[in-house]
């Protein structure tokens, strides 16, 4: 029995994976073990962890109610990382791949768990080198959280082409704005929830699922969003790593006042239709951003990710106010109307400088924040 | 009977050249030999070659040869120190003082302890001073190559190749002012006391920021990522090496500067330090056999003794001053260990030092070999293996 613990609603947590690289080649580099050893030495906030290779390390802030605290525990965790990264002599960046990173260069990190994972998709670990981060949001009970990621899906786009950041991959320009999702493709339990509303039927789905061998927990279900029951959440994990932890903590805050309107005003039906455009609208916000095209599968209507992210604003002003995420709402409305993302940011620096270890340098000193 | 005048004398005498190339021949097949079956470092390989054809074994290379090749060594060392010059980021002791702190302990402890020891087996002091100075440094040579051919990324990897480049200069600068207050050349004049390394230091870096201006220069002329590059950064060591021998510099430090100033003028295009590719394989060829040709096996077994005690002291020296900064410069102590074995390997330029000063100061030459050659031979075949194992135990090498 998968028992969802129910959690305060509309709380929010955030994880970010971020990348180690060499400050003199700007390559990634191994040092996720000397960074964890030097930052577990004192207290300090959120919670850092090693990730599947040596060249990666995960962040996660605790629980929070409202914007305005997590961007400052975002920030308070950045700077401690960044001090230790200092006296290592390492680079911690965000971005969704690195830019020309070779795969067969990647070691796995030595766990129990990361050497499974290995042994079973062979390449495709060590190419699922990507960055992301992941949304939780706080749900009352399962069927409440069911509810809500089917509701969410309808704009996982908004939340791939805003923090898009996967521009480059392998050395080369993928044409793609997040091509990380691509990597994610790969794998065989990607994808989609199954359209279940009920926790009780859900329930049953894993059962058979792990009775057929498939899986064994519900880490081995890589989808887009997907329930995570032992925290009482939804995990949003469509999102490259941003740059900056800005950007980070306004994704989140976007996806909080979603869902406050979505539990609200139940803007629209839930029906297993929308999902016929939902790969459609997915492949448009991963290769063309914010500048790609979304049909709208209420009205069938298709238009740019940008318009329909500024309308989507319009209803959500209400609950910005009352979840006091304002700040949040006007950058990401400043976003969506600019066209700004951090893979145009990062293409038009490339345009500047042709040199993909330069990128690498400015991604570093943009994550710092200084 | 026809005059057949086009035959050559027989049997032929090729010039210098020819056995140059028959012993590189053969320090690669070694070197791969030992890779191979043996499965030690190849640079082991090459220094058994050197022995075997030189001096010590079959003879076919001698001491007037070795001499004549000074400046093809010469190079190929400077091509080793650009090339660790720029991998190291100065900007790092900036980040975190405790590394320099660690640079300076585990040079001094390790000078302390040989010196002590020496002083104890009652050597002269300005012998026991000038040996222990020597005994200080790392190989950067050794270090560079094992650290490649393990294609080596990491604390440890980092760490070992910035102290390497930082008591490498610190050994040249010892030995340079030692010689000189052996030589009773200050005459107790502290104003040349003083004056002597601020001409030592300025001066190299002066000529290094010139070759590196130089390059930078050139660079510009030329398509980004060009083969020619690789020739322009040859001929900026070349000049460096030859400036620095005119002007009585440390050609050590001018050639590591010379690397670091490259590629921080390099800064706006960012790109990759240089790489010599197969030159520096041929470079690192030419540096290991003859090495090993020039070392000294038949040292009174006292000698073998004292070589024995000056390596067990000099180790104890760095894993002191490597300790002891280990936690405030946030390595883990099990790494650190690590790191004090992978500075094991001594430097072959304290040959080359050594016969300076057997030269310049004979008085100092019997003492000298007595304890430093021994030293030097241990350590050319035990190095490559501690840095290899330190290496690989941290988890740091990616091609085995």
């Amino acid at each position: 029995m998968l028992e969802f613990k129910p959690s305060a609603p509309l709380t929010l947590g955030v994880e970010l994976e971020m990348q180690i690289v060499d400050r003199l080649d700007w390559d990634l580099t191994r040092g996720a073990s000397d960074l964890l050893a030097l930052v577990a030495r004192r207290p300090h906030p959120g919670d850092i962890k090693p990730e599947i290779t040596e060249s990666m390390i995960e962040v996660s802030t605790g629980i929070h109610r409202a914007h305005g605290t997590l961007v400052t525990e975002l920030r308070a965790i950045r700077d401690v990382l960044v001090a230790a990264a200092d006296r290592l002599n390492l680079g911690i960046c965000g971005g969704g791949t690195h830019p020309f990173q070779h795969w067969s260069d990647r070691q796995i990190f030595d766990t129990p768990r990361f050497r499974y994972v290995s042994e079973l998709y062979g390449y495709l670990a060590k190419q699922f080198t990507v960055f992301g981060q992941h949304i939780h949001v706080g749900c009352a009970d399962g069927d409440e959280a069911l509810r809500q990621l089917h509701a969410l899906g309808r704009f996982i786009p908004h939340f791939i082409a805003l923090s898009a950041a996967s521009p480059y991959s392998q050395g080369a320009d993928t044409s793609f704005d997040s091509s990380r999702l691509n990597a994610v493709f790969a794998f065989p339990l990607s994808g989609r929830a199954p359209f279940l509303l009920s926790w009780r039927e859900f329930d049953a789905y894993f059962e058979r699922m792990r009775g057929y061998g498939i899986v064994e927990s519900m880490k081995d279900f890589y989808w887009d969003i997907r329930p995570k029951p032992e925290y009482g959440t939804i995990e949003i994990r469509v999102c490259d790593t941003p740059l900056t932890v800005e950007r980070a903590a306004a994704l989140a805050a976007y996806a909080q006042m979603l869902c406050r309107w979505l539990a609200a005003e139940r803007p629209f039906p839930l029906t297993e239709d929308l999902y016929l455009v939902y790969n459609y609208n997915r492949f448009q916000a991963c290769r063309f951003g914010l500048a790609g095209n979304v049909i709208d599968p209420a009205t069938r209507s298709e238009r740019p990710i940008r318009d329909d992210i500024l309308a989507t604003l319009e209803a959500l002003a209400p609950h910005a106010a009352g979840l006091d995420a304002r700040d949040a709402h006007r950058r990401v409305l400043a976003w969506a109307s600019e066209g700004a993302s951090d893979a145009r940011w990062l293409r038009e620096l490339y345009q500047e400088s042709h040199s993909l270890p330069e990128l690498v340098r400015r991604q570093v000193e943009r994550f710092r924040g200084a | 009977m026809h005059e057949l005048f086009f035959l050559p004398e027989w049997p032929p005498r090729p010039g210098g050249v020819a056995w140059i190339a028959v012993m590189l021949v053969l320090a690669v097949a070694a070197g791969e030999a030992a890779s191979r079956w043996l499965r030690l470092p190849r640079i082991i390989g090459y220094v058994g070659a050197g022995v075997a054809l030189g001096p010590q074994g079959v003879g076919f290379v001698d001491r007037a040869a070795l001499g004549e090749l000074r400046l093809f060594l010469d190079v190929a060392l400077g091509i080793v120190l650009y090339e660790l010059g720029s991998r190291v980021d100065l900007a790092w002791l900036r980040r975190n003082p405790w590394l320099a702190a660690t640079s300076l302990a585990e040079s001094a402890f390790a000078f302390g302890a040989v010196l002590a020891l020496l002083l104890v087996l009652e050597v002269a002091a300005p012998v026991a001073a000038v040996v222990a100075a020597i005994a200080a440094g790392t190989s950067p040579a050794v270090v560079t190559t094992i650290a490649r051919e393990l294609r080596a990324r990491g604390q440890v990897t980092d760490r070992l190749l910035l102290l390497t480049a930082l008591d490498s200069v610190y050994v040249f600068l010892a030995v340079a002012m030692l010689y000189a207050w052996v030589g009773l050349e200050y005459r107790g004049d502290w104003m040349a006391m003083a004056l002597h390394p601020a001409y030592l230091i300025a001066g190299s870096l002066a000529l290094a920021a010139a070759g590196a201006a130089l390059v930078a220069v050139a660079r510009r002329m030329l398509p980004p990522r060009s083969d020619a590059d690789v020739v322009i950064a040859l001929a900026a060591i070349v000049l460096t090496v030859a400036f620095a021998d005119a002007l009585d510099l440390p050609v050590v430090l001018a050639l590591l500067a010379l690397g670091a100033l490259a590629r921080s003028f390099d800064r706006d295009r960012a790109v990759p330090p240089a790489t010599f590719g197969p030159v520096e394989a041929l470079a690192v060829v030419v540096l290991f056999a003859f090495t090993g040709a020039m070392l000294e096996f038949q040292v009174a077994p006292l000698a073998a003794v004292a070589g024995l005690g000056i390596v067990a002291a000099r180790a104890l020296g760095k894993a002191i001053g490597v300790f002891a900064f280990a936690r405030p410069s946030g390595l883990a102590l099990r790494k650190a260990s690590l790191l004090a074995v992978a500075l094991t390997p001594m430097s072959g330029l304290a040959l080359v030092m050594a016969e300076q000063a057997a030269v310049a100061y004979p008085e100092l030459a019997p003492g000298l070999a007595l304890t430093l050659l021994a030293a030097i031979a241990i350590l050319e075949i035990m190095g490559p293996l501690a840095t290899r194992f330190a290496l690989s135990r941290a988890g740091e090498a990616r091609a085995q």
